[in-house]
């Protein structure tokens, strides 16, 4: 971390000399607000900000980012990108605002309790089964019923369209405050910020499509049948060896679903005795998977290189619970680009440490497949590192390749043994043919297969769009969560009602965006999640980001306490 | 002018339900909310009117401004008589 760090500090301090140092003098200064007149050149002119005491600490991140800036917004990709937490940012909201934010949670509980006693919820009832224990968890349903029913306009809405850098929204209006709903028979055209369409491939036109309804009257809809018996064809022989050229491995296996990729392959890898160091924020998929395998789970800190190393070592100390026994094998599992936090992984120091201390990686690239890097590889691509440093590659092609679906990818002999003994091999249906053809066009066209640099167009564009959205929000003043090379944005709006207005305000202004609330995240952490995507152009980012600064005045969403940048950003 | 007041006074109130968590309730659950709210206050007031103020100015040895002005009236009237 220290020389990465270095390395850039170093690169910077030659082109701004005159600028860096002083503003590094000012560092030592820096209490009370400084506003920086010495102006020697336009560079230093961009650099100029004004800030105040509470901000000193975020200086020495903010010259770095404007470093990065001045390479042509970090399009920059000759150099590897190093995993210096730096470029990630997680900030903390004051101690009022939280303190609010349980207070409103704990009255919005006392209501729902007022609610239940006076009036009998309008959802049935089981009957006639007395002596029975209920069949459902009493607290979800009365959270169900009583908090999230309260903005249950913002979720599940309906669409009918294809969700591409816009879409088409069904109106609904609830005349009992989320109790059940009614169409208007109206729909809205909304611009789409909630969809993992990150390369753009989810569209109803263009090769993809027309391939995959091509494939539709040449092979039919399924083979309903399980890989192992009737459901292989050269279909899914070709997309495996594509995979594998994608990704640089020796091999690959392709299955129908993202989440039984994961939640039946771990069990196959692993077995009571083996020792699993799972990240805190990892898919519910992953955790499924892993206690299906009956594994020793460790949770770690997110993203938290220490305090893995810690866990990682005591549990190699202390041996199996109960006999001491050494472990069988042990596995850290962590994901590419966490989708609701917005981090990127630490890939460098995990490799490090599973060098050190001989275990595998089983790195789950959802969201970073075709996203981040600078040819799409996954975060692999991103850090410059060699595929076979991760002994498991996952990953699903349901978000950047616009179909459904996931792989393992890794060396021959784990392919093999994945053929012979993973039950989603053996007993989960085969992927459909079309599902599997838009797969294949797309990959092709991101490796520049089909001969144009399409591909690497929307690459490019993703990495651009994703830059100028968080620096301009950022500008804005609102918190958002993660690595700035992540298309993934969660912005902290905190509280319940503000989910809730947010979604609503915006969809009044024709954008569609997602809100995540209480059992996805934290209690006190609701958030809006923006996922970027190659399609959007800066005109549409623009019109977002105009809204959202009106609207963030008038529903409060600055709760920012970092200096920003008085300087209008390029895109 | 009048606008400006009552705009100013819309925001904030909005901006308060929103902390609150009142925005996304019903109306006759934000009326409780405020009727307890305001019986909560007006009990605090008591509270600290009657029992509160009189125990710190002991404490502090202050006396209360009305007792003062309450005694300087009533010595002018003697003088008088
Ligand atoms: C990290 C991660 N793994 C696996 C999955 C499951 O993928 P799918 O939706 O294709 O089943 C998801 C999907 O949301 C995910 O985020």
């Amino acid at each position: 971390m220290a020389d990465s760090g270095g390395s850039e500090m170093s690169d910077f301090t030659a082109t701004y000399s005159e600028t860096a140092t002083v503003e590094s003098n000012s560092n030592h200064i820096g209490n009370g607000s400084v506003a920086y007149e010495k102006v020697d050149s336009e560079e230093s002119l961009r650099n100029r900000r004004r800030l105040n005491g509470t901000a000193v600490n975020h200086r020495d991140e903010d010259l770095r980012k404007t470093t990065s800036s001045s390479q042509q917004n970090g399009l920059n990709f000759s150099k590897h990108n190093t995993s210096s937490g730096d470029k990630e940012s997680f900030e903390e909201v004051s101690l009022i605002s939280a303190c609010l934010t349980y207070l409103g949670f704990y009255l919005l509980m006392v209501l729902g309790y007022i609610n239940q006693l006076l009036f009998k919820p309008k959802v049935t009832k089981e009957e006639n089964r007395e002596g029975y224990v209920p069949l459902y968890n009493s607290f979800e349903r009365f959270y169900m019923l009583y908090i999230y029913r309260r903005v249950r306009d913002c979720w599940n809405r309906p669409i009918c369209s294809v969700p591409g850098a816009e879409l088409t929204l069904k109106d609904r209006i609830t005349p009992d405050y989320g109790w059940t709903f009614e169409f208007t028979g109206t729909q809205t055209r909304c611009l789409n910020l909630g969809s993992y369409n990150y390369l753009g491939f989810a569209a109803a036109d263009g090769p993809c499509a027309d391939d995959s309804a091509k494939m539709i009257e040449k092979r039919g809809l399924a083979y309903c049948s399980s890989r192992q018996e009737l459901g292989t064809s050269f279909l899914h022989q070709d997309l495996e060896a594509l995979t594998a050229k994608f990704l640089g491995t020796e091999d690959a296996i392709v299955f129908g679903m993202g989440f039984a990729t994961n939640a039946l392959n771990l069990p196959t890898l692993m077995s009571p005795g083996c020792l699993v160091l799972s990240d805190e924020k990892n898919h519910a998929s992953i955790i499924l998977g892993l206690r299906l395998s009956g594994a020793t789970i460790k949770v770690f800190k997110h993203n938290n290189m220490k305090d893995l190393e810690r866990v990682l070592r005591d549990a190699l100390v202390y041996g199996q619970p109960k006999t001491g026994a050494p472990w069988k094998k042990m596995i850290i599992c962590v994901e590419g680009v966490y989708s609701m936090e917005g981090s990127i992984v630490k890939l460098p120091e995990i490799v490090a440490l599973k060098k050190k201390y001989k275990a595998y990686i089983y790195l789950d690239e959802a969201h970073s497949i075709g996203a981040t890097g600078p040819h799409g590889r996954g975060i692999v691509d991103y850090y410059g590192l060699d595929p076979s440093d991760v002994d498991i590659l996952m990953g699903t092609f349901t978000k950047s390749f616009g179909s459904a679906g996931g792989y393992i990818a890794g060396s021959k002999r784990l392919i093999n043994f994945l053929r012979t003994n993973s039950h989603a091999h053996w007993y989960a249906s085969s992927m459909s043919p079309p599902v599997a053809q838009q797969i294949f066009t797309s990959m092709s066209i991101i490796l520049g297969l089909d001969g144009t640099n399409e591909g690497r167009r929307r690459i490019e564009q993703l990495a651009r769009n994703t830059r100028y959205f968080r620096r301009r929000l950022a500008q804005i003043g609102v918190i958002t969560y993660g690595h700035e090379d992540s298309p993934v944005i969660p912005l902290l709006v905190y509280l319940f009602s503000k989910i809730g207005a947010v979604v609503r305000t915006l969809t009044t202004r024709k954008i569609a965006v997602v809100g995540v609330g209480f059992p996805a995240t934290p209690i006190m952490e609701g958030r809006i999640r923006f996922c970027l995507s190659a399609a959007h152009t800066k005109e549409q980012l623009d019109y977002a980001l105009n809204v959202i600064d009106e609207i963030s005045d008038k529903l409060g969403l600055k709760y920012s306490r970092k200096p920003r940048d008085p300087n209008p950003i390029e895109y | 002018m009048i606008k400006s007041i009552t705009d100013f006074i819309n925001y904030w109130y909005f901006r308060y339900l929103m902390v609150t968590e009142l925005y996304m309730v019903e109306k006759w659950e934000r009326v409780t909310i405020h009727v307890i709210f305001l019986v909560i206050f007006l009990l605090f007031w008591y509270f600290n009117y009657s029992v509160l103020l009189s125990f710190t100015g002991r404490i502090l040895g202050i006396t209360p401004i009305s007792s003062v002005l309450h005694a300087a009236t009533t010595s002018k009237f003697s003088a008088a008589a």
